[in-house]
């Protein structure tokens, strides 16, 4: 990131080759949508760019990044929400029949098959889900996660534990289903 | 999931469009050391441009310059809230942001209670809307110093929140102002203080709410 601060071209794709994979999995995450997540990626980008003096060389860089990026979903949602949506069903949004692939917390791997994890991953609320995947997929620690979203570390933890709860009970009603 | 990813050419070229070397922000307390000065200045600015309250010996040191530099040193605290929230990734908790507004709520109101019981002064009637008037304004002119070096440390960050930025360091504008001018100003009436001082302080906030926005947004 220093290097990139000094004017690096290589080090901008070094940055964007380490964190894009992370940061697409994240905004999907939180868009729903991997069409306008890959959307939302080039524009968190050139977000991190034009805002690239306020990263502090010694202070990690993933949680400045996902927080723009955070910023930059939130600003898309705003600007949607001041505009009516015309929603093709399958295309964008909620009414799409197949829900984008999600990234799963290894510890409920082998809990289900994929498929089935990621829908029930869907079916949590968005910020319990918010918390449970930036914890235990991205490994950020709920100090990090509070001072992201804003909120206290005890509170994102109890997040978090709350999305894993609400995943294991879901796996489970499913199995039982079944 | 960790397979790499190139950026794509349009991004490429945008980036390298824009691409030149620029230093990074220092940390918050050396950004704050351009405010501390201004602070100082204003603190003794009104005592000495229209002489220390006239009731200052009965008050005491503890309830003239002390609780004015402890109310100064709030004002800073919020400035320097302000200074962190405008970085990314170190966003205050809703929490932290009430304890702090809450603490500077709380000076106000106990510096006022002592003062008060300490020197109890009323404005004469018939001349309530004039000090009024000059009280509000001496607060927003002694912030605007403040409102303006705050407001360029944090408009050159990046505050994802820019009304909570803005209103941080304005309601610190407004606790650094008011430190100063209370010195002066030596009308203890709680309803003179709660009214005519906190609204100023108040106008400072939204001054700095109305500034930190729209340069946050045309990013």
């Amino acid at each position: 990131m220093s290097a990139y601060q000094a004017g690096s071209m290589a080090a901008f794709e070094a940055l964007y080759g380490r964190l894009a994979p992370a940061l697409l999995a994240y905004l999907t995450s939180l868009a729903r949508d991997r069409g306008r997540a890959q959307d939302l990626l080039q524009e968190a980008f050139l977000q991190i760019h034009r805002s690239r003096r306020a990263y502090r060389p010694g202070l990690p860089v993933r949680p400045w990044v996902f927080t723009i990026a955070r910023h930059v979903w939130l600003m898309d949602r705003r600007a949607r929400g001041r505009r009516p949506e015309i929603t093709v069903p399958g295309v964008h949004g909620a009414m799409a029949p197949t829900l984008p692939e999600l990234p799963v917390p290894p510890e409920v791997e082998g809990l289900a098959e994929r498929d089935r994890l990621t829908r029930a991953l869907s079916t949590i609320l968005p910020d319990r889900r918010e918390a449970l995947l930036l914890h235990h997929v991205w490994g950020f620690s709920f100090a990090e996660i509070g001072q992201m979203i804003g909120i206290r570390a005890d509170a994102a933890k109890l997040r978090s534990s709350r999305g894993m709860a609400d995943l294991r009970r879901v796996l489970h009603a499913t199995s039982r289903g079944e | 999931m960790a397979e790499r990813i190139d950026p794509p050419p349009a991004l490429r070229e945008a980036i390298a469009r824009d691409l030149r070397p620029i230093a990074p922000l220092p940390p918050p307390a050396r950004r704050l050391a351009v405010v501390i000065p201004v602070a100082l200045a204003l603190l003794v600015a009104s005592a000495a441009i229209f002489g220390l309250r006239g009731d200052a010996p009965r008050l005491g040191v503890a309830l003239t310059w002390l609780a004015s530099t402890l109310q100064m040193a709030l004002g800073l605290v919020l400035t320097a809230a302000a200074l962190r929230e405008s970085v990314p990734g170190t966003t205050l908790p809703r929490r932290v942001l009430g304890v702090l507004i809450g603490t500077a709520v709380l000076a106000i109101v106990l510096i006022t209670t002592l003062t008060w019981f300490a020197s109890p002064t009323r404005i004469a009637s018939g001349h309530v809307g004039f000090v009024w008037t000059v009280c509000v304004a001496g607060t927003v002119a002694g912030a605007l110093p403040v409102l303006a070096i705050a407001g360029w440390l944090v408009a050159r960050a990046f505050p994802l929140r820019p009304r909570v930025a803005g209103a941080l360091y304005g309601i610190g504008a407004g606790l650094i102002a008011d430190a100063g001018w209370r010195l002066f100003c030596h009308f203890s009436d709680p309803v003179h203080v709660f009214g005519a001082h906190a609204l100023g302080i108040a106008l400072a906030a939204l001054i700095g709410v109305a500034v930190t926005r729209p340069s946050a947004e045309s990013r």
